[in-house]
């Protein structure tokens, strides 16, 4: 069914339709220039790279965010900076790990930057302080490196370890 | 539109991928006005997202490690890379082999658009390539969104890294569309556009628009190598500007030189200007502005400067037949060029010069007696109508109004009538003045005889010989305060504060202190006559003459002590001692000088029969003294009368003959001249048609002496004024070279009169003498305390 006026129909990869108000989908710079160049829309949009749950998801954020003002240059750097992350955001953020990738790669692909840059500082505020051990333990990674490989990457960075 | 979902490639099969992208990006480029559903504008999106998220795309040969153990490749952006050996694959975002397929697939592209084009020519081609332009341009806008992941990603690491020749999707298609089509067409359509243009120029009608696209599409092309979100005018100026230049030149060119020689050199201006303004509609019509400069100045060139001779060689036709309209486009013309109306002004100047040498000369075609006013307006009239044609035609433009005011000096200053010298001006200046201040004067509205001072000063500021001016003006205007023939106390005032104004309070210092002489004395009177109320017993009262009296101090007024001995008459005598009495009372330790050749009274002649009301004669007090001696006498011989008056034969003479040209005295033996030896009789039978009989008539001779004297008082005058200035200058600089100090001088008295350098030296010789300053080595001079 298409959405008419300011109603929009998006169609997951899992072939959910969802309804969602113009102005929250055009957060994202994909869908806003693609109305731009289409004109109205007519027809439900698909959205092959995302899952129901995830989209529902991503669509919430940009419905609470759908006032927020254009991030100026400047700002993005400040913005950058800080992994500082406002109330709303990090209760939106506590998902399980998967969910939480699911969601900076749907931010990517969608042209999301506002929350690509919290989904990102979120991963980063788990990062931060931990041992190379208990980093590879958090995201469940693998240490695939040879003794040697690390000596040599660790001297590499020697400067930039705590003293 | 196709009814099946377009089904996404595999996004790790670089092949697949570009076979899928190809086909949709063709039919953006080909078939747009079918449009373009969501789901292939989706899939399209979706097929370049995945393939540069694919981690084990076919053709990227990095080492596998850079993916190891993170399923987020993008997050790479975050970290910085530094030096190391990471770096190198941490770094690395796919992409780069779908911009090289874009681009060779655009490059293909415009081949073909290329091939089409050249079946086109002229106007043909302006429409195909505006036409080819807008499709490319819409295109590459959708292309550009579909391919924005490429660009957040790929490119913007590419640019980041300093990568040249690396642009986003939108700038690729610009790019693509200069080398691959612009190069190799732009000859063509700049071709047509001057084509076009030429067409217009020579009158027909154009699509405008066609040009204002061809003009946008080459500006767009411009890019900033540095940042390609600028643009630059390089490319528009370089094909666009250059050639447009050149054409215009060649045109204008030939038309002018074959108009100029078909038509009057009138004709060509009122086409050169139209031809500017066109040029100058031209640029907001369809070209970019800045080529407005450029435009305007090649124009100037070929139009204007290229035929500036011949302009300035009817410059001076037409200023002979004063033609405004055309002097005033001819300064419009050659005002724009460099230099160009110098040679104007120099022509202007000589021209204004003959025409007011001209005019003065006919003036004095008829002799030396003409009127004031003849001369003066005749000078104004040149330069009333040659400050407006320096308003209306050269827009009041200082450098011609300097131009006019030298011309105005030169010939106000020197002309045939001041032949003898610069003085004649300022002098004939006053006296027309004088006559207009004087009771009578023709101009009795008020506001048209400020306007008449308002022209007087316009000559005056001209007038060189500024003290002459002055000169004469505070006699007239002594002699109008002494007999009281001010046409209004408000225009005496009005006139010496435009001096004031032009030339300083001590210019005028005198003049105001006359005037203030004569408004004292009024208030003397009045309380003189007050003392007299209580003073006078009633015999004084019977014998009493209305008399009125003026105080004239000595330094402000161009007066001098009578030229002769008078004794006047007891009723005048008794009348002067009593109010000289009131006056010491007051003022003790003056002097008091009277002025009898000033003086003027009524005397009734009750004597005459044939009357029922007496005369009244209006005399000079030297007149009252000779006829009232006739109270006593019928007849009296010369040496009487003489004897009793004590007045000196050239005052005595002229005024018996007054009165016997008037028939108030008889002379014996009868046809004789007033001399020793002949008598005088009082004529009982005296008729008039008047009651009011005015015998105080000023003399001939007298007139021709007092401006003698005037002459003869300004040349001392000068003297002082010189010394002076050089005392006072030796007096503040002590020592000083003798060149310096002359030119000092000439700085300061040059606003009263024009000194002449040996009167300066003469001076300068005379203060020496007088021990002011001394001769040092070395032609210095030195101030002696």
């Amino acid at each position: 069914m298409a959405a008419s006026g300011n109603l929009l129909t998006f169609v997951s990869a899992d072939n959910v339709h969802i309804e969602v108000e113009r102005d929250v989908a055009e957060r994202s710079l994909l869908i806003k220039n693609m109305l731009e160049d289409l004109g109205e829309a007519t027809e439900d949009i698909p959205i092959p790279n995302v899952n129901e749950p995830v989209l529902r998801k991503v669509i919430e954020w940009c419905r609470h965010h759908k006032n927020d003002p254009p991030a100026s240059t400047e700002d993005e750097d400040s913005r950058r900076k800080t992994t500082d992350i406002d109330e709303w955001d990090q209760k939106f953020t506590q998902v399980d790990q998967e969910m939480l990738f699911e969601i900076i790669l749907a931010a990517n692909y969608l042209d999301i930057k506002g929350l690509l840059d919290v989904g990102c500082k979120t991963v980063a505020n788990m990062i931060k302080g931990k041992s190379p051990e208990e980093i590879r333990k958090t995201f469940n990674i693998q240490n695939d490196f040879t003794p040697e490989e690390e000596d040599q990457i660790r001297r590499e960075n020697e400067w930039a370890e705590d003293r | 539109m196709p009814a099946i979902i377009p089904q996404t490639p595999h996004k790790d099969d670089l092949d697949e991928t570009w076979t899928f992208l190809e086909k949709g990006i063709d039919s953006v480029m080909l078939k747009l006005e079918e449009g373009v559903d969501m789901k292939t504008y989706m899939a399209l999106y979706t097929a370049v997202h995945n393939f540069c998220t694919s981690q084990k795309a076919i053709g990227s040969s990095q080492n596998i490690k850079a993916h190891h153990g993170g399923r987020l490749p993008f997050l790479q952006r975050h970290n910085t890379p530094r030096t190391s050996s990471l770096t190198t694959f941490a770094a690395h975002l796919l992409g780069e082999e779908l911009y090289k397929l874009l681009g060779e697939y655009l490059s293909r592209h415009l081949d073909a658009v290329y091939r089409e084009s050249e079946g086109h020519a002229e106007e043909a081609l302006l429409g195909f390539y505006i036409r080819e332009w807008l499709r490319y341009t819409t295109a590459a806008k959708y292309i550009n969104h579909l391919f924005r992941y490429l660009n957040r990603h790929w490119v913007k690491r590419e640019i980041d890294e300093g990568k040249k020749n690396v642009y986003d999707v939108y700038t690729l298609h610009l790019v693509k569309w200069k080398d691959d089509f612009f190069m190799k067409v732009h000859e063509k359509v700049m071709e047509a556009v001057l084509n076009l243009v030429e067409k217009q120029r020579n009158g027909e009608t154009i699509e405008q628009s066609q040009i204002k696209s061809i003009v946008d599409s080459f500006v767009s092309l411009g890019l900033d190598e540095s940042d390609s979100s600028k643009s630059t005018l390089e490319v528009y100026r370089y094909y666009f500007e250059k050639p447009f230049i050149v054409a215009t030149r060649v045109y204008y060119e030939n038309e002018s030189r074959q108009f100029v020689a078909e038509n009057s050199v009138v004709e060509y201006m009122k086409k050169a200007e139209a031809r500017l303004d066109e040029e100058k509609a031209r640029v907001g019509l369809y070209l970019h502005q800045d080529i407005a400069k450029h435009l305007t100045d090649t124009c100037l060139d070929v139009l204007v400067t290229a035929h500036s001779e011949l302009l300035r060689d009817e410059f001076q036709v037409l200023l002979d037949n004063e033609r405004q309209e055309d002097l005033a486009r001819m300064y419009r013309l050659l005002s724009r060029i460099r230099d160009g109306l110098d040679p104007l002004r120099t022509k202007f100047e000589a021209h204004v010069r003959k025409a007011g040498l001209a005019a003065v000369e006919k003036v004095a075609a008829d002799g030396d007696a003409f009127e004031p006013k003849l001369y003066v307006d005749a000078l104004l009239q040149v330069h009333t109508r040659y400050q407006s044609l320096v308003s209306e035609a050269f827009n009041g433009e200082s450098e011609f109004v300097r131009s006019l005011d030298n011309a105005c000096r030169e010939f106000v200053n020197r002309n045939k009538i001041c032949k003898s010298g610069s003085t004649k001006t300022p002098e004939l200046l006053a006296r027309y003045t004088d006559s207009l201040l004087k009771k009578g004067s023709k101009a009795a509205e008020e506001s048209e005889l400020e306007e008449m001072l308002v022209q007087i000063m316009t000559v005056f500021k001209y007038i060189e010989d500024k003290d002459v001016f002055q000169k004469f003006y505070s006699k007239m205007l002594a002699k109008r305060l002494v007999h009281v023939s001010s046409v209004s106390d408000d225009a005496e005032t009005s006139m010496i504060s435009k001096l004031k104004e032009a030339c300083g309070f001590e210019y005028t210092n005198k003049l105001q202190r006359m005037f203030q002489d004569i408004q004292i004395s009024k208030d003397l009177n009045a309380s003189y006559r007050d003392w007299q109320e209580k003073i006078l017993d009633d015999d004084d009262r019977r014998k009493l003459v209305d008399s009125h009296f003026q105080i004239l101090g000595t330094g402000f007024w161009p007066l001098n002590a009578p030229s002769t001995d008078f004794l006047a008459p007891p009723e005048i005598v008794k009348t002067a001692e009593r109010f000289q009495s009131f006056y010491f009372d007051k003022h003790n330790g003056r002097k008091l000088t009277w002025l009898w050749q000033l003086c003027k009274g009524e005397i009734k002649a009750n004597y005459i029969k044939n009357t029922k009301v007496p005369y009244t004669f209006q005399v000079s007090t030297f007149q009252m003294g000779i006829l009232l001696l006739f109270n006593e006498h019928d007849t009296l011989s010369y040496e009487d009368i003489q004897k009793a008056t004590s007045l000196a034969p050239e005052i005595l003479d002229p005024n018996l003959s007054i009165f016997l040209k008037a028939k108030v005295l008889t002379i014996s033996p009868e046809g004789s001249k007033p001399e020793p030896g002949a008598s005088f009789s009082l004529n009982y039978n005296f008729r008039n048609k008047k009651i009011k009989v005015n015998l105080n008539i000023q003399i001939k001779s007298e007139q021709k002496v007092e401006s003698d004297d005037t002459h003869k008082t300004i040349e001392e005058d000068r003297k002082l004024l010189l010394q002076s200035a050089i005392v006072r200058i030796m007096k503040s600089r002590k020592k000083m070279k003798h060149v310096q100090l002359v030119q000092e001088v000439i700085q300061q008295v040059k606003s009263r009169f024009p000194p002449k350098v040996p009167d300066i030296k003469k001076n300068i010789e005379a203060l020496m003498e007088k021990d002011y300053i001394e001769r040092l080595d070395g032609d210095e001079i030195a101030y002696i305390a």
